[in-house]
């Protein structure tokens, strides 16, 4: 396990997503990155039933790379609360159900090509919204370290080199966020300190999580403009 | 080349087949008893003779249960299970009990429906932001033995009052250790049933497990 | 006993076909120490004795968890005995017993003791005659007075386990259906714990304390929890309903 870093990448005009991504696999593989299967994130987000008056939703992820566990995020609005737990927790959520719905049409995924280049793991993701497309999420994985901070230079080179595009030299604003996973330890008060983001704790795979929640929730509101029911808010508000 | 051949399949299929193919442990097969404290070595001698762990010996453990319900409308509670332990450091265990259906007098154990899932430390907070609303708690503390695919549990319940677990000498719930024999199995699996029964008869006369009617017991 | 003897029939016939078996390795192995001698290396030589003590074990294995009756409870009987050369025999060993006569059958049949077993024998009774009357009266009580100490000792500690195992599971009871009763109940339906509330939950520290106790019903003794109010086994009640109501007024969430 290392650092992941998600990056949206939009589809020039004139070309259709699959070209893009088509592309791009070609150009990591001219570099001598080697493909190592597939990958798939998933999202599925239950709102609660109009009467049962909890404004609380509860997004499902899984990630292909993590096949024992499901990962669930709960907003209440005001705070998120992370769980990570066993892949069986599918089926407990089917038993809450009378509770919560799973809004079908906003079951949002991310899947690909996943690719090996050195200490690097790039994922080629292209992202569908209820089997239409959406946009491309690039992943890529530094392995070797578990500290943002002290990997995110290496990984923004590498994104310029094969994207050809130039990133922005912060760290994404994500990693500037306190920690969820130490607010919620015991003694929270007592460690918590304001200037200890993310980027300098260990990356944890719910930060990945985190991102592509983030990272959907953007392509959700991209296509509800219209409509702004507000489903997936962004991560921090 | 192809980066997408053929579809991926998402980890929702890959349970629903799992489910369909009867491999998900979501059964459980439970006896019941109980050993007053002044018989407890006995009975651990015994088992120790009898269990699995006859290298080892007994796995202790010490373990906080919170008993949370989740209420809806015109829907029957849901009750929900989250379990830690307090003396090493594992993930923490959530868990569905359906209803104890007790069959007849030929069913040898109590059966009820149980999805047993570990997660993160944060499974409390999720559950209080979601509507779960703390029915009661207790600690456990006592021995573990395995049998094969039984695991047999001699333990102490304790009232967990406002003084902190373990420090004041909590309150005991009575003079005697809870004694269960369960197994986790897949649907379908009723012979291990019997296996059981003979199991517990070999407990006898130290304890009676049986099949316990919780409705009788309200 | 048809069938037993059928078992019997299957028990021979497998074993005849393992010994049959070890004949021909030790033939081969023979064979090849008598025309190989010069070219045969260890590893090869290793391997013909890891065939036959195979089949060695094989055999022993058959023998030692014979199905049907056991063989040792058979008596073989030599029916016909015969100074002259029987032809058959002749045939059927190979060449090895020309003839089924007294000289023999002792040592095939093993009516007589294993020579060692009997050169043993024949040491202790010597040993027994040399002895003098009063000196081997003198041995005998002594060794009467050594067993008949010893079994009084087992029966004496016989005696007393017999007791305290009685005692264990007569007198004293070990388990009590009250208690198995009060622990279910506890354990299932938290009979006896809500009475000892507030509950520390990480995580919802600013309300918490209002939010968690049940407020099902009034936290006054163990008596008031009724079988039908907060039975969370049985058909929801009517009076859930209204703990719903009661619940949804003080949750610190709703609001939004």
């Amino acid at each position: 396990m290392g650092v992941t870093v998600l990056q949206p990448y939009s589809v020039p005009e004139g070309q259709t997503g699959p070209q893009t991504i088509e592309f791009l696999a070609k150009r990591l593989l001219a570099l001598g990155a080697v493909q190592a299967s597939t990958f798939i994130v998933d999202c599925e987000t239950f709102i609660p039933n109009p009467q049962h008056g909890t404004p609380k939703t509860v997004h499902v992820l899984h990630n292909s790379e993590y096949p024992a566990s499901t990962f669930a995020v709960l907003d209440t609005g005001t705070k998120q609360v992370p769980l990570v737990a066993d892949a069986l927790f599918d089926l407990l959520m089917l038993k809450m159900a009378p509770a919560h719905t799973s809004k079908k049409q906003t079951k949002i995924e991310s899947k690909g090509a996943r690719f090996e280049y050195g200490d690097f793991l790039i994922k080629l993701g292209s992202v569908t919204m209820a089997e239409n497309f959406k946009g491309i999420l690039l992943e890529v994985e530094y392995r070797p370290c578990v500290i943002p901070s002290n990997c995110w230079e290496l990984i923004r080179e590498l994104l310029q080199g094969f994207l050809g595009v130039s990133i922005p030299a912060t760290i994404p604003p994500y990693f500037n966020t306190p920690s969820i996973m130490s607010m919620n330890h015991p003694k929270s008060s007592e460690i918590f300190n304001p200037n200890h983001t993310k980027q300098n704790d260990v990356y944890q795979p719910m930060d990945t999580i985190n991102q592509y929640l983030e990272h959907f929730g953007n392509f959700r509101k991209q296509t509800m403009l219209s409509g702004g029911t507000g489903i997936g808010a962004p991560l921090r508000s | 080349m192809s980066t997408l051949s053929g579809p991926i399949s998402t980890a929702k299929d890959a349970l629903s087949q799992a489910v369909q193919s009867h491999i998900i442990p979501n059964q459980e097969y439970l006896l019941q008893g109980s050993i007053l404290d002044s018989s407890v070595e006995h009975l651990l001698h015994r088992l120790k003779g009898l269990c699995d762990n006859v290298d080892t010996g007994p796995e202790p453990f010490h373990d906080h249960e919170v008993c949370m319900s989740l209420r809806t409308p015109n829907q029957m509670a849901l009750q929900l299970r989250v379990r830690r332990s307090l003396d090493c450091d594992a993930p923490h265990q959530l868990r569905y009990i359906g209803q104890a259906e007790l069959g007849d007098r030929s069913r040898p154990t109590l059966v009820r429906s149980s999805i047993d899932v570990a997660c993160t430390s944060t499974v409390m907070d999720f559950l209080t932001e979601l509507g779960c609303r703390v029915d009661f708690e207790y600690t456990n503390r006592g021995y573990m033995f395995r049998k094969g695919r039984m695991k047999i549990t001699v333990s102490k319940i304790f009232k967990t009052g406002s003084n902190k677990p373990g420090e004041m000498g909590p309150e005991p719930i009575s003079q005697s250790y809870l004694v269960e024999l369960s197994v986790l199995a897949p649907t379908g699996q009723d012979a291990i049933g019997e296996e059981m029964r003979a199991f517990a008869e070999q407990l006898r006369p130290l304890v009676q497990l049986d099949k316990i009617d919780y409705k009788r017991l309200g | 006993m048809s069938r037993e003897e059928k078992q019997l029939e299957m028990l021979l016939e497998s074993v005849l076909s393992r010994l049959n078996d070890l004949k021909l390795s030790i033939g081969a192995m023979i064979h090849k120490l008598e025309t190989e001698y010069e070219t045969i290396n260890w590893p090869t030589f290793l391997d013909n004795f890891a065939l036959i003590s195979s089949h060695l074990t094989g055999l022993s294995k058959i023998l030692a968890k014979e199905l049907g009756p056991p063989l040792r409870n058979l008596t073989v009987l030599p029916l016909h005995l015969s100074p002259e050369r029987d032809e058959s025999l002749w045939q059927l060993t190979e060449g090895r017993v020309p003839v089924f006569s007294h000289d023999i059958v002792p040592d095939y049949l093993r009516t007589k003791p294993e020579p060692a077993a009997e050169q043993r024998m024949l040491q202790h009774e010597q040993k027994a005659s040399n002895l003098s009357a009063e000196a081997a009266m003198k041995q005998v009580t002594q060794y009467n007075k050594v067993v008949s100490h010893i079994a009084e000792m087992v029966s004496k500690t016989r005696e007393e386990w017999e007791i305290e195992s009685s005692a264990r599971s007569g007198v004293q009871q070990t388990s009590s259906m009250t208690d198995t009763q009060a622990l279910v109940a506890a354990v299932g339906m938290g009979k006896g714990l809500k009475v000892t509330m507030p509950v520390s939950v990480p995580g919802s520290a600013p309300s918490g304390g209002l939010m968690v106790p049940p407020t099902i019903r009034p936290p006054t003794q163990m008596s008031s929890v009724s079988p039908s109010g907060v039975n969370p086994l049985g058909k929801a009640p009517s009076s859930i309903k209204t703990n719903i109501k009661s619940a949804s007024q003080i949750h610190p969430f709703n609001q939004r």
